[in-house]
């Protein structure tokens, strides 16, 4: 235990090093995204989560070809990912895009739960 | 001279031909979508993202210029970032905390 988490510790892309907190600090933009999942979907803007849906897509390939290769950023980029995707499905249902029934430009409309 | 540099550019290891060169790039496009928010009402801005985005720049831009080689590109991104941010968030602030005239309370559009 004790001589994994020394290799850990001492790790090229660990905590002693900025490879570490940079991804730390890109948990923030997660964890407030999971908050706002909460919140109604009028308040997401479809501007800030198209944009961190390619953000995050990219950067999963930037953290496996950087050298030295950075899991920890993959990881944190892979699990925004899967959130951005969730709220950018959810303001598209909130917009009207994927209504069926009618054709026409999207309209903002309040999603009617049953 | 300029075509070599032009090619020095195109076919450099961090170049537009990898991943090094479009990730940060397209960072910019948070700070963008930040900038054409600035003209939605400050109700649809949501504090957890926005002091999330102020953060995240606050902290990347000043790891990319201890980082090897330096980086300016990505700590102009970051500036970028936790400018907007912080912008957004004073917006929000200041109509919760500090207008009274007018109703704070969101109206949702029909």
């Amino acid at each position: 235990m004790s001589a994994a988490f020394k290799a850990f510790l001492n790790s090229p892309v660990g905590p002693k090093t900025t490879h570490f907190w940079g991804p730390v600090s890109n948990w923030g933009i997660i964890l407030a995204s999971v908050a706002d999942t909460k919140k109604p979907p009028e308040m997401i803007s479809g501007n800030m989560t198209g944009v961190l849906c390619v953000y995050s897509a990219l950067f999963v390939r930037f953290a496996w070809m950087v050298r030295p290769r950075n899991y920890f950023l993959m990881v944190t980029h892979s699990c925004n990912e899967c959130v951005q995707l969730y709220q950018l499905s959810r303001w598209a249902r909130a917009q009207g895009f994927m209504e069926k029934k009618e054709l026409g430009g999207p309209t903002v409309k309040i999603d009617p739960k049953p | 001279m300029a075509a070599t540099k032009l090619q020095a550019f195109w076919n450099h290891p961090a170049g537009p031909k990898t991943i090094h060169f479009w990730a940060p790039t397209f960072k910019w496009g948070i700070s963008i979508a930040n900038i054409a928010d600035f003209a939605k009402p400050p109700e649809k801005i949501s504090y957890p993202q926005q002091v999330a985005v102020a953060c995240t720049g606050l902290i990347w831009s000043r790891y990319s210029l201890v980082i090897t080689p330096r980086n300016l590109n990505l700590f102009s991104v970051n500036v970028a970032m936790a400018g907007t941010g912080l912008y957004q968030l004073s917006r929000k602030i200041r109509q919760d905390y500090f207008s009274d005239e007018k109703d704070a309370a969101p109206q949702l559009e029909a």
